[in-house]
């Protein structure tokens, strides 16, 4: 039985990394390979070459690498407790392992056992526990460098992992089994968690009592090797380190600095995993009901995920809502377009009750800082500009990040295109009708920053130059250049998505291969540079415009105006250009070219 | 009225329709049969436009699938095998949706009376989610008669509804025909289509192997033998083991 498991995670495993190498020969997977590589290269290895050069020059490191080590290995100890914990307090209604769809549907009715079934979880687990151990000692050895071999930490961590995966699993066994027995049930929940808070307090206690009558000896010192040395004191103190000794075991092989360090410390870690894993395959429960309803969860968030909603919500089971105004039957066929794209936006992450309350939120705590600042006169300085400066953040977010998240457009409806396809629209008309819903979104979110700028910008009215009438002239500006910019910003990924769908979707999936960490940096790449191939001519066209303006006008406001006019229309032609290609790229879209 | 003239539709170097013409006339309906793989859904998609064809010429009423793609696709309307529907609408923003598109007006009266009709009345503030596949396909159907289309493609129309909803469909079919619709539609249901269907293609491997009515068709494979069905036809033409 174990023997067909093994068969289908290995060949699983081969058929996709020949998948994989033979999609490189493709051009698209190609360069996203070579960039991703590179990308690599300069960030992380060469860094990391020159990092070990630097560290024999300075033994220093080697202490920053423990004292960073020890905190991650807290925050970790303290994570997996909290886990745990919560396991106790609420455990789920029915007990379920991570099994994927197809999974289930193979294996739950195939003649095999429940502790086969639980040991093919725990194989899958171990394949991404090996996976995520040896990324670790890859890219983050520098972080946490205990000074052991890379080995030796690629095995420490597996240790800690597979503890800790081993551990979650065998508890939501325990309490399932428990809950099947019903008696005592409450009653083992409640003495687990007064036992995992008491152990949690009595090991704070006791570092507290430790670091208060050892404190004046360590603040003498500074830097990391006094860190360290308070540390090392600290884990060896005398009811800590009993305390500590479950996690310390589990943790001794990733701090060993030596092969014979190593070689004691394994031993005792092993059989810790081992005893772990007796625990687990022992445990028999139903497990079948509760790994569907998770598979079902995971597969919906993962769906969620790929048409940029918030995962949390894919569980709910949305409701009806009416439409976010009345469609009139006939009139342009974009303002449908619209009127739906709201209409499922709302499980976006940036929906209309989101962007309506962020702005409120925004609004009430303007008020109160500047009351506040108000009473202090030197308070009064910094509000505007800080103000001003936020603005200018969150407008450059919503510009370069927005486009990412409110993607109820083309790409969202990447899977109904089989419909969209037979519609009665011109292509151009089409694609207007599936931006306007997020430009409705993110242009809000701009007017927003452009309002509390135009307040907050110079506040206390020491500029001359800033007439009332100026004020004015440059808030229509922007706010009539907002929404063109938020358009051509969205058009630029739906572009990539008609131009190459199935990178496009590969892209939005979590993990992948590196090829294509490659093309989302590409994409990335591309939306950035295509932002400022937008912006470029027309700011220098708005600057002509305006100082030849200001010179005829001798005013600012009306030359400002007429600035806006140049820009509006650079932009417009722009975008239409741009609109037109894409109509033309959905008319010739193949649906079924790519998305395999 | 469905021109299709040398439709070829290539993935890739795989061809998978290949210079297939035919013609369907108002009142006619058209059954493509064929194995699977045969490339019965590739040539739907191409005749409504949902995937660009290698090469060929399409006429929808008249007017080029090509040249004027907005006329022909507001004469026709496409019903995919597997039910695609907005997840966030419910029944009856669908309708209301569709009518914008489409630009049908009053629609009200009609939607009403369509979704009595399929019985999704009861349904008509539920969102997609909450249906079953029959409903959802139902829906689907709904959506494309709302504007009353000249032409009409069903890729497998009858997965997956129940047996009234069958009866309903076929007779919905023929009385569309009858008022002058232009019907192509594929299946592997062969006794439903030899009670539909007016004419029959049989496609095997992206080619044309026979067409015409269910008798010249029946009459070419029968080798002379009387009250050859249409079963049986198929399987000859296509070259099956048991011929
Ligand atoms: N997107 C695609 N890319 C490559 N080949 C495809 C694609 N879609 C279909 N094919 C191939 O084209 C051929 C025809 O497929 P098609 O879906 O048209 O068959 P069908 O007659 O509808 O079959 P079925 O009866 O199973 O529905 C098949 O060989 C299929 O493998
Ligand atoms: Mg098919």
């Amino acid at each position: 039985m174990i023997g067909a498991l093994l068969y289908l995670r290995l060949t699983s495993l081969r058929n996709l990394v020949v998948y994989r190498v033979r999609r490189l020969r493709q051009p698209k997977y190609l360069f996203g390979a070579a960039v991703a590589v590179a990308y690599i290269y300069f960030f992380f290895l060469r860094r990391l070459s020159y990092s070990t050069g630097a560290q024999a020059a300075a033994p220093a490191m080697a202490d920053v690498g423990r004292v960073v080590a020890a905190f991650i290995c807290t925050a970790a100890a303290g994570a997996a407790l909290v886990r745990v914990a919560f396991a106790w307090i609420a455990p789920s209604e029915k007990p379920g392992l991570r099994f994927s769809e197809a999974e289930i549907a193979f294996l739950f009715p195939a003649p095999m056992t429940r502790r086969a079934l639980i040991h093919f979880r725990l194989l899958s687990a171990q394949a991404a526990i090996l996976l995520t151990s040896a990324l670790i000692v890859f890219f983050f050895r520098r972080m946490g460098d205990t000074g052991g071999g890379r080995v030796a930490t690629w095995i420490g961590w597996w240790v800690i992992l597979s503890t800790f995966d081993l551990h979650v699993t065998g508890t939501n066994l325990t309490l399932a089994r428990l809950r099947d027995r019903g008696r005592g049930f409450v009653l083992w929940r409640v003495l687990a968690v007064a036992a995992i808070v008491s152990y949690a307090a009595a090991v704070v206690l006791c570092a507290a009592a430790y670091l208060n009558a050892h404190s004046a000896g360590f603040l003498a010192g500074s830097g990391p090797g006094a860190m360290g040395r308070m540390l090392d004191g600290l884990a060896s103190s005398s009811p800590l380190r009993w305390l500590i000794l479950p996690f310390g075991v589990v943790f001794a092989p990733y701090f060993a600095r030596s092969p014979a360090d190593f070689a004691l410390a394994i031993v005792p870690a092993l059989a810790v995993v081992a005893l772990h894993y007796l625990w687990v395959a022992r445990t028999e429960v139903r497990i079948e009901e509760g790994s569907m309803a998770l598979a079902e969860r995971r597969a919906a968030a993962r769906t969620a995920m790929q048409r940029g909603e918030a995962p949390a919500s894919a569980g709910a089971r949305p409701k009806p809502l009416p439409g976010p105004f009345p469609l009139e039957p006939a009139g342009l066929p974009e303002i449908a377009l619209l009127w739906k794209n709201l209409l499922s936006m709302r499980n976006s992450l940036l929906n209309r009750r989101t962007v309506a309350l962020s702005v409120w939120f925004l609004v009430c705590g303007l008020m109160v800082a500047r009351t506040v600042l108000a009473q202090n006169a030197r308070g009064g300085d910094i509000y505007g500009p800080i103000v001003v400066m936020l603005c200018f953040i969150v407008a450059g977010y919503t510009l370069l990040v927005g486009p990412q998240i409110a993607r109820q457009d083309l790409r969202g409806d990447l899977p109904n295109m089989d419909i969209l396809k037979t519609y009665p629209v011109e292509g151009w008309r089409l694609a207007l009708g599936e931006l306007l819903a997020p430009t409705a979104i993110l242009t809000a979110v701009l007017w927003a920053c452009i309002v509390v700028c135009a307040f907050a910008f110079d506040s206390r009215g020491d500029l001359e130059w800033l007439t009332p009438a100026v004020r004015a002239a440059g808030v229509l500006c922007l706010g009539a250049a907002a929404p063109f910019l938020c358009l051509l910003q969205l058009i630029v990924p739906n572009m990539m998505m008609v131009l190459m769908p199935g990178w496009y979707q590969a892209t939005r999936s979590r993990g992948g291969g590196i090829e294509l960490m490659g093309q989302r940096l590409i994409l990335g790449a591309g939306q950035l540079l295509l932002a400022l191939l937008v912006a470029v001519p027309a700011t220098i066209v708005a600057a002509l415009v305006l100082v030849s303006a200001y010179w005829w006008f001798g005013a600012a406001a009306p030359a400002l105006l007429v600035a806006l006019l140049a820009v509006l229309s650079i932009l417009a032609s722009e975008l239409v250009v741009a609109l037109w290609w894409l109509g033309e790229r959905i008319a010739g879209f193949d649906v079924s070219a790519d998305s395999r | 009225m469905i021109e299709v003239e040398a439709l070829t539709k290539r993935y890739g170097a795989f061809t998978a329709v290949s210079a297939l013409s035919f013609c369907v006339r108002p009142g006619e309906v058209l059954g493509l049969v064929g194995p699977n793989g045969a490339g019965k859904t590739s040539t739907l998609r191409c005749m409504a436009g949902v995937i660009p064809m290698s090469s060929g010429e399409v006429r929808i009423a008249g007017a080029s699938l090509d040249a004027d793609p907005v006329a022909a696709k507001r004469a026709l309307a496409f019903f995919p095998d597997e039910p695609r529907l907005f997840e966030y609408l419910t029944v009856r923003q669908h309708l209301a949706f569709v009518a914008r598109i489409y630009g049908v007006g009053p629609y009200e009266d009609l939607a009403r009376r369509l979704l009595e009709e399929l019985e999704l009345a009861d349904k008509a503030d539920v969102l997609p989610g909450e249906l079953s596949r029959g409903m959802k396909q139902k829906l689907v159907i709904a959506c494309g008669l709302l504007h009353s289309p000249k032409v009409m493609f069903f890729d497998e129309p009858l997965t997956g509804l129940d047996p009234l909803g069958i009866r309903r469909m076929k007779d919905s079919i023929i009385r569309r025909a009858s008022e002058g619709a232009s019907i192509v539609l594929s299946s592997h249901l062969l006794h439903l289509l030899e009670e539909v269907c007016t004419h029959v293609l049989i496609l095997k491997k992206g080619v044309k192997v026979a067409d015409g009515t269910l008798e010249e068709v029946a009459a070419r494979f029968s080798n002379g033998e009387a009250g050859v069905g249409l079963e049986e036809v198929f399987i000859r033409a296509t070259g099956g083991t048991e011929a």
